[in-house]
């Protein structure tokens, strides 16, 4: 007997589990020869537009797009989410920034929406349309696997066992009974769930198979893509993010957003290593609701605070001034002002604030840690009012714990305070997300982890008793099947391979 | 000990380079067995790529009696094990290194450019050599080395001080898990491009000077087993990245650069992994693109350097 073990005639190696279409095959399961025209079938009424979505090519070619606007997206400047929102700051941004590394071209770039390539209308369509060609596919395809997995075809023609990529014939000193039993116990060993169709004394089929239900792995980790799109639609409509909190220590804010929550930052501290470098940021978070503490956490970057589906994490922090105005001896504001930003130079820590009801906006303006400014002295701030309508503003200096009046109102610094900057977000989409990830990655395994083997054999009885055994394996869906083949026809034989 | 893993960094680039020769040399030595036989009108036809030998040298050593023709050096069969030792040794080397520099910062060699290039060598050598004992692929090497030489050097060109863990990186589980899974899978898409690049060569080299890679359909089919190791691990990667977004900075996903590239290198090889079932795109088409692929997984690479983002750490020179 021999173990002829073939390589394939063409080299399409198709993905494991999935039903190719590439000429050449063998294994007639995979649909060759039966073209795609099913009179009847619901999908067909939707005719040329199913056929674009459910084929392999539409596929691909949307991946590629994809990729090729995804990468133009890390290769170009991209607009940050506040100036895609607002056309003011989009205008200021575009001129500061990519107006000046692409001059000519970036005019052109810019109606072409590729400083904000992530939220033009073609990029979202084009998911839609991936989204549209997965689901697309799974239902086309699923019906077939299910077919493969619960109903496989048992007898196979002439014409896979001489041309299937793994084949052996042999001759067994048995019946055709006993012969089958044989092959049937030499699949079974390899853990292979054995079907028999019935035979007849001259001859029997069967079919074996292993990890029949792998190749779902496709429909799973494809339905996945789908899940995770899903959960980044509920991300974008759902929830909130505010990533510039502010939280002067000691200091109660409200969330907000609906939430009833407030937080009070009870210290911060940040600690640095011998080269300058960051260490550790630290703030203890206390959350009330109604009064009444209902967590409390020393928050970190990696550890944020979680409550009630809310995270809070530790994103920047700084120092800002208690600044109190009045008006006609009525407070008008009374909060702490980060000095978030740095002038030019860096010399100067520069916060802001508006007073709508007196139509000003002011800069509170100090010297930056570590400076030493003859015009700024230590514990001193300017105030720059701007007011609505007026040219030029007034300008200021109020020493700590002092006031002062300008156009009526009277402005007071009455410290320093550190404060922790925080990411408060809620997003529900995140679970949808998870949900996805964990199918796709379930997906995956069962698809490259578990690929679909299958076995047919056919047993014939010879003039002289003796039993004829056809077997053969198709090699595409698992290209590492060769070894294993190799054996279960060994064991067959009863001869160690 | 930084400095006892900064000279194991050095002695595994001499050791590479020394394989790299060795193979070249190897392969060099067998395509003058093959024309020395040939010219002597005896062919044994080199069953390049089938059969249980992969290439040259596994082969030619099972037919001594078919080369009566003197040959000046070595045999191939004995270079090409010691191709394979040095690369053996240049892996240990890496690990070596990698250890000593845990050792000595107390956290995984993956934060600074220089310790997370020196990762990537390992890596890239180490998925090599198991396809090399599994397939017995050398061939393979005449890319992989130099590959994995350019890598070291770069390496060597970031500096090696240990910078401290930044509080975004304190999370020993997922930067241990998200590099890890990144190195291997970068490891097995550059031997996929090392097979789509034989492919390709062989395709326009001429025939005196291509026999002695395997036959295209075996380089295709290796290339296409790395992309299966290195898609669903990329899968992981990005799934873990995202994970470590949501809670160090809330948000699973902001199109940073480095996230971005690294979803772009995932769709080619999702491509890929497509175009082998579409028609008219086996053999070269899909060999180009797993080139396209690997110059992504380069870009995504680099791209925390020069990119700036919210990945820019340890970027001192």
């Amino acid at each position: 007997m021999s173990t002829k073990v073939r390589e394939s005639t063409s080299v399409t190696a198709g993905v494991p589990g999935h039903v190719d279409h590439a000429e050449g095959g063998v294994d007639v399961l995979d649909g060759l020869g039966q073209r795609r025209e099913r009179p009847g079938r619901s999908g067909d009424l939707f005719g040329p537009v199913w056929r674009f979505l459910i084929s392999m090519r539409t596929g691909l070619w949307v991946i590629l797009l994809l990729g090729m606007l995804t990468l133009a997206g890390t290769l170009l400047m991209q607009a940050s989410p506040e100036a895609v929102a607002d056309p003011a700051t989009y205008q200021a941004w575009y001129e500061a920034g990519p107006q000046l590394k692409y001059g000519g071209w970036a005019p052109i770039f810019s109606a072409l929406g590729f400083f904000r390539i992530f939220t033009t209308w073609y990029f979202l369509a084009l998911f839609g349309l991936l989204a549209s060609s997965i689901l697309a596919c799974s239902i086309n395809r699923a019906p077939r696997l299910w077919r493969v997995a619960t109903r496989p075809r048992t007898v196979m023609t002439d014409a896979f066992y001489s041309h299937a990529p793994l084949s052996a014939e042999l001759d067994l000193p048995l019946g055709v009974a006993a012969a089958t039993e044989q092959v049937a116990a030499s699949l079974n060993n390899d853990r292979f769930r054995v079907l028999a169709s019935p035979g007849t004394k001259k001859e029997a089929n069967l079919y074996a198979d292993r990890f029949r239900w792998g190749p779902f792995g496709t429909v799973v980790a494809h339905l996945s893509f789908v899940v995770i799109m899903a959960g980044f639609v509920v991300s974008g409509l759902i929830g909130f993010k505010d990533d510039s909190f502010i939280a002067p220590v000691g200091v109660p804010v409200e969330v907000g957003h609906g939430t009833g929550l407030t937080l009070t930052a009870l210290s911060f501290n940040d600690s640095y290593y011998d080269d300058g470098s960051p260490k550790d940021y630290v703030a203890d978070l206390v959350l009330s609701r109604d009064g009444q503490q209902v967590a409390r956490q020393e928050t970190r970057v990696n550890d944020p605070l979680r409550f009630g589906g809310v995270w809070f994490h530790q994103a920047f922090f700084g120092v800002g001034a208690d600044i109190t105005a009045t008006a006609d001896g009525a407070a008008v504001f009374d909060k702490t002002v980060p000095l978030q930003w740095k002038s030019t130079d860096g010399q100067q820590s520069i916060g802001q604030f508006e007073i709508p009801s007196r139509k000003v906006s002011v800069y509170v303006i100090e010297a930056a840690s570590g400076q030493v400014l003859a015009d700024l002295p230590a514990g001193t701030v300017a105030l720059e009012v701007h007011k609505d309508g007026v040219a030029d503003p007034t300008v200021q200096l109020v020493e700590q714990g002092k006031s002062t009046v300008i156009d009526g109102v009277t402005y007071s610094f009455n410290r320093n305070r550190q404060y922790t900057g925080l990411t408060v977000s809620h997003d529900p989409g995140s679970w949808v997300v998870w949900l996805g990830s964990i199918l796709l990655i379930l997906g995956t395994c069962l698809v490259f982890f578990f690929p679909h083997r299958r076995v047919w054999a056919r047993v014939r009885a010879n003039a002289d008793g003796t039993s004829h055994v056809q077997i053969a394996a198709p090699l595409k869906r698992d290209p590492a099947f060769e070894p294993d083949f190799a054996e279960i026809v060994s064991r067959i034989t009863g001869t160690p391979e | 000990m930084l400095v006892y893993s900064q000279y194991a960094i050095i002695a595994a680039l001499v050791a590479t380079v020394a394989a790299a020769v060795t193979y070249t040399w190897a392969v060099f030595r067998g395509h003058q067995e093959v024309v020395a036989a040939s010219a002597t009108k005896q062919r044994p036809r080199v069953l390049v790529g089938s059969g249980d030998g992969i290439d040259e040298f596994d082969d030619l050593v099972e037919e001594p009696a078919a080369r009566p023709v003197r040959n000046s050096g070595p045999a191939p069969a004995s270079l090409g094990r010691l191709g394979s030792t040095l690369a053996w040794i240049a892996l240990g080397l890496l690990t070596v290194s990698l250890v000593l520099r845990t050792l000595a910062t107390g956290h995984g060699p993956f934060v600074t450019q220089h310790e997370f290039a020196v990762s990537t060598s390992w890596g890239f050598l180490a998925v090599y050599l198991i396809f090399e004992w599994r397939y017995r692929a050398r061939t393979l090497a005449l890319l992989m080395l130099p590959i994995t030489a350019a890598m070291q050097l770069y390496a060597l060109s970031w500096s090696a001080t240990a910078d401290p863990l930044v509080p975004a990186l304190q999370n020993s589980l997922l930067l241990t898990t998200h590099i890890i899974v990144a190195v291997i899978a970068y490891g097995a898409f550059a031997v996929s491009f090392a097979a789509a690049a034989l492919y390709l060569g062989s395709a326009w080299l001429p025939e005196s000077v291509a026999h002695v890679l395997p036959k295209p359909a075996v380089l295709d089919r290796l290339g296409y087993r790395a992309v299966v190791i290195g898609y669903p691990l990329l899968t992981l990667v990005i799934v873990l990245g995202a994970v470590w977004a949501e809670i160090a900075w809330g948000s699973y996903w902001t199109w940073d650069p480095k996230e971005t590239a690294s979803l772009v290198t995932w769709l080619i090889y999702g491509g890929y992994l497509h175009a082998r079932v579409a028609r008219g795109w086996v053999g070269k088409g899909a060999a180009w693109l797993l080139v396209i692929a690997f110059a992504s997984v380069i870009l995504t690479f680099v791209g925390n350097a020069f990119f700036g983002g919210l990945h820019s750490y340890g970027v001192t020179r």
